[in-house]
């Protein structure tokens, strides 16, 4: 079997750098490991409902008017129309470092503003500042590294302020313990903060559907199950895959959404790229009763706490880091329609190592897993308030679910702290599209697909 | 095709791509891109587009051709004249 253009990995960017080349030449074939696309962002159904996997929210928030805002530039790549999307925007979301300050923050960035203007009175001008730095910055320009805590820290000279800023930035797109790139930073702030966060109002299965509909319309073909052993290639130019059943397809052009190590697995070649920590995290679904009131909730959408005196992002000794995370609650977004389902969801680093080590005992990996989840529930309740009586079903993932379910190297969602910006990771017709190339969150790594198909292969043919 | 059909062409291409175009202003002799608000990657749909509707290869050093209205005719008037 011969394609035109192969894509391995049926996650977002995969799905959206197929669906904009079917657009144009309907010859694409996408190969998918698991039973079902999403990748980071699926679905899975338990206790006769669907549960989402990774999903918090889709950050990149932006009304339409705006004509080069990510999301929309995006919709405009992929021909999807706006309304075809069921946006519901944030109510609000907090930053809360327990028992040193809090800052508030919605899709309305003069909330955020005033935050910090009530509550770091002396540093206000200099985050003024900060805000024209990130303006004026171009991030996808090529750079080096450059430290964003040590330009934060240079700034605006708080380092409570730097570590409330961070914090939610690095857990909802950072690699790297303990620092980003300055450029990472600026994507970041401008997609967290200066735009904002929304979500579907169905499920992240309608999202997907929506694509894949789009996909198959164009003629674009895929197959789940099918996961690939190999990379076939001679010299620089790759000719195409070998599945596990043994089948070849061969194509002109291959995109791989799958990590750069883990592309560099299926060419039995060594990464070239400097080894650094992963960060792995665990996450916790509560699926609450309908009545239930949380009690200090104050309908937040999304709260990043830390209880520590500093702020770390790093990969913890334990099993967990509890003195950090993120708690999100699915159902305070605008105007969603009324659901049978109340949630609260927690996420905190957690060791990959460390759970690697339970594997081979199920009893202690399964304690593990319920102790993590009391110890998330007790953190959770802290700020919310009880809801332990009102808790209908209850599901903990840990690094090593993440790695199964999504091939993701060490179940680290956000990939090798190592990123390859253009893609281009020594091959004539190979290009890497997806998390290790840089883009995170959902719009990040679409527009990460189709940035890579037009660069390299689009205006190419 | 005639000079007045191809900038139909691509003036369909475009509000193709945006819907909410507005070609009323629109000086021919001036970059497309700034008046309409088109940045490289909505440049390429008009290049694929093209290649699409009209099986047209246009190499990529040629894309700087396709920059106003007047110069996109001038340069698909002897490749289309057969359409």
């Amino acid at each position: 079997m011969h394609v035109p253009f192969l894509i391995i990995g049926g996650g977002l960017s995969g799905l959206a750098a197929a669906l904009r080349f079917a657009r144009f030449l309907p010859d694409v074939l996408i190969l998918e490991k698991h039973s079902r696309v999403g990748g980071l962002n699926s679905y899975y159904y338990r206790n006769n409902r669907l549960f989402e996997t990774g999903l918090h929210a889709i950050t990149n928030y932006a009304p339409a008017k705006t004509k080069n805002a990510p999301l929309n530039r995006l919709l405009r790549q992929l021909k999807i129309k706006r309304n075809e999307l069921d946006l519901h925007q944030q109510i609000e979301s907090e930053v809360r470092f327990l028992n040193q300050e809090a800052l508030r923050f919605s899709n309305d960035f003069s909330l955020l503003d005033a935050e910090i203007a009530a509550k770091f009175p002396t540093s206000y001008n200099r985050f003024r500042q900060l805000l024209q730095q990130i303006e004026d910055y171009d991030p996808f320009r090529p750079a080096p590294f450059i430290s964003a805590k040590k330009i934060l820290h240079e700034t605006l000279g708080d380092k409570l302020l730097v570590d409330m800023l961070l914090c939610p930035l690095m857990y909802y797109g950072s690699s790297l313990e303990n620092d980003m790139d300055f450029g990472q930073f600026v994507i970041m702030f401008r997609a967290i903060f200066l735009e904002g966060m929304f979500r579907p109002g169905g499920t992240i299965k309608d999202l997907l559907d929506l694509l894949l509909n789009h996909y198959r319309d164009y003629g674009g073909k895929i197959r789940t199950k099918a996961a690939v052993s190999h990379i076939l290639y001679s010299g620089k130019k790759v000719i195409g895959v070998e599945l596990t059943n043994g089948e070849e397809i061969r194509c002109d052009y291959l995109l791989s959404t799958i990590g750069s190590e883990e592309t560099f697995a299926l060419l039995d070649k060594p990464s070239p790229l400097e080894s650094l920590p992963r960060l792995g995290f665990v996450e916790t679904i509560f699926e609450l009763s309908p009545e239930t009131s949380l009690e200090h909730s104050e309908n937040r959408t999304i709260i990043f706490y830390n209880s520590s005196k500093t702020f770390s992002y790093q990969q913890p000794q334990s099993l967990v880091d509890f003195d950090s995370g993120v708690i999100c609650m699915p159902q305070n977004f605008q105007d969603l329609p009324p659901s049978p389902f109340k949630e609260v969801r927690t996420t905190h680093l957690a060791s990959y190592d460390q759970w690697y080590n339970l594997h081979d005992n199920q009893s202690s990996y399964n304690s593990a897993k319920d102790d993590t989840a009391l110890a998330s529930r007790e953190v959770a309740e802290k700020i919310l308030g009880n809801f332990a009586e009102n808790i209908v079903y209850r599901d903990t993932f840990t690094p090593l679910t993440i790695e199964r379910f999504t091939a993701k190297k060490q179940g680290a969602i956000y990939g090798n702290p190592v990123k390859i910006k253009d893609g281009d990771i020594g091959y004539d017709n190979l290009f890497l599209a997806g998390t290790d190339q840089g883009f995170l969150g959902i719009v990040g790594s679409m527009l990460s697909g189709v940035s890579i198909v037009n660069q390299h292969i689009l205006s190419r043919l | 095709m005639t000079r007045d059909e191809i900038k139909d062409l691509i003036l369909e291409i475009i509000e193709d791509i945006d819907e909410d175009a507005d070609f009323d202003a629109l000086q021919a002799d001036k970059p497309l891109r700034d008046q309409l608000d088109l940045d490289s990657m909505d440049f390429l749909d008009i290049v694929m587009e093209l290649r699409k509707r009209h099986k047209l290869q246009i190499p990529e050093e040629d894309y700087p051709q396709l920059a106003t209205l007047d110069s996109c005719v001038n340069y698909l008037e002897p490749l289309l004249t057969d359409a």
